[in-house]
């Protein structure tokens, strides 16, 4: 068979010249490579999105509340079915409610050497939307004090703008965390007051959250009303830079920390630049494929009377196919393999330059990729195969003439 | 391989052979494995386009060809270049020989187009034998008429064959080299078991013919 295929190359030569081929195989490269680039790039933005590495915690929880407006002044409350309806949108894994405290309650210094007083108002959220675990973090009547988280903004903002003017020390979160302070809680039947101490810093919602158990007994013994609708909820998500969640808050009135959700900005953006390389690399894929299957044709047209006499004399029309698939594919086959060699240097790059700045991309190219290049390697030897039976009908047909 | 010729009537020549008493046309004859068939007729009457029939590169004729027991035009495709590579090799009048490919190339591809039956040194032997083993090496298309057709007996008996089939093979040969060529293709049909069928159009003592037959 080895022999058989020298001769018949001598024989089929390519008679449209290297040009043809050249640029078949050319423009057959630059679509491998735009499409297996656009498949990387939306592989690098979901593991960007969704890895471990990348998780930022702070981005996947967003505190949301209905937009005051002149219209909803005092009624600014969410319904059962627009928390329902929320819940239901594919993009939330899970709300949570944030309780707020329907009693006054001031905090204010245990011992005179550090004095402080100011009303204060709480919430509370369910534990899973915490995102610092302190084992005290639970609380019941006999408990030696009310465990509280402070938003780190509050830390901030004492530590750089109050301590100055109030000629005040800065104070560290462990310093903080030490302080036990009196909470005095004003009910119907007047003050109480607790004991309380700073458990954690979070950065996730900005209010000084105390336990659901105190919370509910709170509103419950001290609460001027009853069944009020929440106000504010919290929910998780995969992807805080989603821009279907972007516009569901727009168009619902709705309201959440804008700086989490401008990733959707972003990922607009990276979506239109993939989908413009993908769509770009899909036509040139079409249109090199077209070229390459033109140049089989010519190839077989220009040696058509070669082929007929190839038949004539016994050569199967099985022996040529096999010998035209063998010489137009592994060309191809090299040409998907150097692309896909490109992309994971590109990747590589990206890799090194991303790490830099902290962002955290594979080094080698993702496994949609890999598979990517199967697939274009699959639907090339498809192609192929379809357009030397297809041209090779021509000959065949004709054998039995002269 | 028996070869059964039932009735056939070439469709261009149908008119004049409806009348003729001809030994192949409008009639019912068989060859069987081993035969060394000569058919004689006069130009035009029809030798090419019954070896082109037999070898089933025409197809434009009425009545049937039976190839042991199957119908000739049952025959196609790959199940057809299998009959030509193991069964039924060919000397073509116009040769039809690859010019761009050497002698050896052309002798070769018949070789290699199957499971080799000889060697290729063989080639060399063959090529010694009838005279022409120094344009071996020589493009096919700048060999002369009569070294082209020793080139292309020598591609035919590459092959395993039962039947080999030669239209007028000698028509470019010399005497001396006529002798020759039909001792070697007298030897390699013995050697396979093999018949022949020649076409011409005279009488000649080249072989020793079972049948001579008249179109």
């Amino acid at each position: 068979m080895h022999g058989l295929n020298v001769l018949l190359k001598k024989i089929i030569r390519s008679g449209t010249g290297c040009s043809r081929y050249m640029m078949a195989m050319t423009g057959l490269s630059f679509a491998i490579i735009l499409m297996l680039t656009a498949v990387q790039l939306q592989a690098d933005y979901r593991d960007l999105l969704y890895s471990k590495n990348n998780r930022d915690s702070v981005a996947n929880f967003l505190v949301i509340n209905k937009t005051i407006t002149d219209q909803n002044l005092g009624a600014a409350g969410l319904t059962e079915s627009e928390i329902k309806d929320l819940q239901n949108q594919a993009y939330v894994e899970s709300v949570g409610l944030l309780t707020p405290s329907r009693f006054k309650a001031s905090i204010q210094s245990a011992s005179d050497r550090f004095p402080f007083y100011t009303d204060i108002a709480f919430e509370s959220v369910p534990k899973e939307f915490i995102d610092i675990t302190a084992k005290d973090w639970t609380w019941n009547e006999n408990a030696m004090f009310i465990p509280i988280i402070a938003p780190n903004m509050f830390l901030d903002f004492y530590n750089f703008q109050f301590s100055f003017s109030q000629n005040l020390p800065q104070l560290t979160q462990q310093v903080v965390k030490m302080i036990v302070f009196k909470v005095n809680v004003y009910g119907p039947k007047g003050m109480v007051t607790f004991n309380g101490r700073v458990v954690g810093f979070s950065d996730r919602i900005s209010s000084l959250l105390v336990p659901e158990e105190f919370m509910n007994w709170g509103n419950t013994v001290f609460g001027k009303k009853q069944d009020l609708k929440p106000s504010r909820v919290i929910i998780k998500t995969r992807d805080a830079g989603n821009p279907q969640l972007t516009a569901y808050l727009k168009g619902k009135n709705l309201s959440t920390d804008a700086d989490k959700t401008r990733f959707s900005k972003y990922r607009r953006v990276v979506d239109i630049v993939v989908s413009i390389s993908g769509v770009t690399g899909i036509i040139l894929f079409s249109f090199a494929l077209l070229v390459f299957t033109l140049f089989i044709q010519l190839t077989v047209a220009s040696s058509r009377e070669d082929i007929r006499l190839l038949i004539t004399l016994g050569t199967s029309p099985s022996q040529l196919r096999g010998f035209l698939f063998l010489r137009f594919l592994p060309g191809t086959l090299v040409i998907i393999l150097l692309s896909f060699c490109m992309v994971g240097i590109i990747q590589f790059l990206l890799y090194t330059q991303l790490t830099n700045q902290g962002i955290f991309l594979s080094r080698l190219p993702d496994i949609t990729t890999v598979l990517a290049a199967l697939l274009i390697a699959g639907v090339i030897w498809m192609v192929t195969g379809f357009s030397i039976k297809k041209c090779m009908k021509e000959p065949l047909e004709l054998r039995g003439h002269r | 391989m028996k070869i059964l010729l039932d009735h056939i009537i070439p469709t261009p020549l149908k008119d004049r052979f409806s009348q003729n008493g001809s030994a192949i046309w409008n009639t019912s004859v068989q060859f069987t494995q081993g035969e060394y068939i000569k058919i004689k007729a006069p130009s035009g009457t029809g030798k090419t386009t019954l070896v082109h029939i037999l070898y089933q590169i025409r197809h434009d004729y009425e009545g049937k060809i039976v190839l042991d027991d199957r119908p000739a035009t049952a025959i196609t495709g790959d199940a057809l270049a299998l009959l030509r590579q193991k069964q039924v090799s060919i000397i073509f009048q116009d040769l039809r020989l690859f010019p761009q490919l050497t002698a050896r190339e052309n002798i070769e591809l018949k070789r290699v187009m199957q499971q080799p039956f000889y060697e290729s040194s063989v080639i060399h032997e063959m090529a010694a034998e009838l005279g022409i083993e120094k344009i071996l090496d020589q493009e096919a298309g700048l060999c002369s008429y009569g070294e082209q057709q020793r080139i292309a007996i020598i591609r035919s008996l590459m092959q395993p064959f039962e039947w080999l089939i030669m239209d007028e093979p000698f028509s470019h040969l010399d005497i001396e080299n006529t002798k020759k060529a039909a001792a070697l293709i007298a030897r390699e049909c013995r050697k396979r078991d093999a018949g022949f069928i020649i076409t011409d159009l005279d009488e000649d003592s080249h072989f020793t013919y079972s049948r001579q037959l008249h179109l």
